[in-house]
């Protein structure tokens, strides 16, 4: 009955995010008719009264229109400025917006690769690239959706990717208490950053804190097809208080997910298991001080390939990780912590000779943290120290237990990175980033990357540099 | 050089309190408590109470105005907003305010904008916006 209820979840689900991927098609038609749909009476009103003008407006932007496309057969270097200036421009029906991001770095490692072959003279491994759009059709329900591409070593190609779409309805709004509700592909709330993390802009660094933003595992922690309640209510004259919580189906399907889950990438396959998200934060008025808490509720489960001679049973894994996350921020610098707890537990249907206990059984937990500085020199100028530390297993640190166990390697276990990084704002639109990693350990590193343990070395220095634009 | 110096203390001296919030003429309210205003500039808060759009103009990040409305009416930087902004328009939750590029500009905006709600210099204002009472 509970299989029968998840595959009914499970194909509701599918289609539904068909269902909103062919909606952001629509946004733009719906855009365009929105604008005389959205208006009240009492607006209509208002309306009547300048009629007139409000068509001059329009025949005004049909006339610009077809200016602007004549230039560009004319003039053709004026074509990117044209499509930049429509795409910033205000006067849209609907409010409709677009913002993207392209970002591009060079990675140098002394060993171990990030993102590439990083420690043979550096790498040009990642670009992320970002174009989103989103529209009001009515004042409380809004449409939205993201195509993503991301260059990173092996485990991200740089095909474009449908990121998020969504439907946002807000059901109730007085105030600063808001509740709505949210259906589609759903950016995962947890921590300060994991929703923009493809964003330069709007992380700290070039690389997160790994320990609790693994790369890796990405696509996993990035966004699902969810459906999703949130809300804001004040808290006394304190703050506000904003809560997330979403039903979704993890998206499992990729290379670095499986190696990640399940030690390397095997013949079979896992499966989208209804799973849990929830996340609160508490804000003060003046947003100088931010409390939050999240966690996951993972659930997936592999499906052997058996006429390949999988190694491996069927079995079940429940990843259920919890964050804690604080900051302050003052007019000069902000101060940053998150820490996680992250139990991984596996049943014990996968049986895998001829390792001595192979996945069977499993349950460890897993530990992370980072304590994290940003100072501002001057608005254009920023710097950032940041300690960041995590451990495959809070019982062995160091990864001995492990070694002696299963002869494995002992500094895959832990990574402890100190980060040193300098932001430089060129303009608003435009940002140059720089910096320095001293990591010991290599639990966070792609195993897709470097696919041999044994050729990883344990202490190793990462040089980054990075550059961003925005609109 | 002593011009720029005269530039700078006049700007400091506006910069007191010699701003207001203001709102297309269609719009009903005449005051909102800081906390409303805050989730309006925050991007949260959606609908006037009738249930009409909501629509947020501000101007550049680093304008004097902009600064001086964010931290005197608002209690916050800047950068405060442009990260909760940036927050909401890259996890598609939520819409950016739209930047305006002058004075003049935002003058325009919110007087021809159904549900518009900005921000001017007591100076640049005229009959063509309201003025909204903070709370």
């Amino acid at each position: 009955m509970k299989m029968l209820t998840c595959s009914r979840l499970n194909s509701y689900f599918g289609n539904l995010s068909k269902w909103v991927a062919k909606g952001v098609i629509l946004l733009f038609a719906i855009g365009s008719i929105s604008a005389q749909a959205q208006e009240s009476p009492a607006q209509k009103q208002s309306e009547l009264i300048k009629p007139l003008n409000k068509r001059l407006k329009s025949t005004d932007l049909l006339a610009q229109v077809t200016e602007t496309e004549v230039s560009s057969v004319t003039e053709k270097p004026g074509l990117v400025s044209t499509a930049m200036q429509w795409l910033r421009s205000t006067d849209r029906p609907g409010d409709l917006q677009f913002h993207g991001f392209v970002s591009q770095a060079y990675i140098t490692t002394s060993d171990n690769n990030v993102f590439g072959n990083s420690d043979n003279g550096g790498s040009f491994g990642l670009t992320e690239a970002g174009l989103n759009a989103s529209v009001r059709p009515l004042p409380r329900l809004q449409l939205s959706a993201q195509v993503l591409s991301r260059r990173a070593g092996e485990g991200n190609s740089g095909e474009p990717r449908l990121d998020y779409a969504i439907l946002d309805y807000q059901l109730y709004a007085h105030e600063a208490n808001q509740f709505g509700i949210r259906v589609g592909r759903l950016k995962n709330p947890f921590g300060f950053y994991n929703e923009t993390r493809d964003v330069a802009f709007t992380r700290p660094s070039i690389l997160l804190p790994q320990s609790i933003y693994f790369d890796r595992t990405r696509n996993l922690g990035l966004s699902s097809d969810s459906v999703q309640l949130y809300g804001d209510t004040s808290v006394f004259d304190w703050g506000t208080f904003s809560a997330q919580f979403g039903v979704t189906l993890p998206v499992v399907d990729d290379k670095d997910t499986e190696s990640s889950l399940l030690g390397s990438v095997r013949k079979g396959h896992l499966n989208r298991e209804v799973s849990y998200i929830g996340r609160g934060i508490f804000e003060t008025n003046d947003k100088r001080l931010r409390l939050g808490i999240s966690g996951i509720w993972l659930n997936t489960s592999y499906d052997p390939n058996s006429r390949l001679n999988d190694p491996l049973g069927p079995g079940a894994l429940q990843f259920t990780p919890v964050i804690f996350s604080a900051q302050y921020n003052a007019e000069r610098w902000t101060l940053t912590s998150e820490y996680a707890i992250r139990p991984f537990d596996y049943n014990n249907g996968f049986r895998t000779p001829p390792a001595p206990r192979g996945l069977n059984g499993i349950d460890i937990v897993g530990e992370s943290y980072y304590f994290q500085g940003e100072y501002r020199f001057t608005p254009k100028w920023e710097g950032i120290v940041r300690y960041d530390a995590l451990f495959t297993d809070r019982s062995d640190r160091d990864g001995s237990e492990f070694a002696k166990l299963t002869g494995g390697i002992s500094h895959t276990r832990f990574a402890k990175d100190i980060t040193v990084g300098l932001r430089w704002n060129v303009t608003p639109a435009f940002m140059l980033r720089a910096e320095y990693h001293y990591v010991n350990g290599t639990a966070w590193l792609s195993r897709l990357d470097n696919p041999s343990p044994l050729a990883t070395e344990q202490h190793w220095h990462l040089y980054g540099i990075l550059g961003s634009y925005r609109f | 050089m002593i011009f720029v110096g005269l530039l700078g203390v006049k700007a400091d001296v506006r910069a007191n309190d010699h701003f207001e919030i203001v709102t297309n003429p269609s719009v009903s309210e005449v005051a909102l408590s800081v906390n409303s205003l805050r989730s309006i500039f925050s991007m949260s808060l959606k609908t006037w109470p009738n249930g009409t759009k909501i629509r947020v103009f501000v101007l550049s990040d680093d304008d004097q105005l902009h600064k001086a409305v964010s931290k005197g009416k608002l209690n916050v930087f800047p950068y405060q907003l442009r990260s909760t902004w940036d927050r909401l328009v890259f996890s598609g939750t939520g819409q950016a305010p739209v930047r305006v590029n002058s004075i003049e500009e935002m003058l325009d905006k919110v007087a021809n904008t159904p549900g518009a709600i900005g921000y001017l210099w007591r100076a640049n204002i005229n009959e063509n916006v309201n003025v909204l009472q903070i709370k």
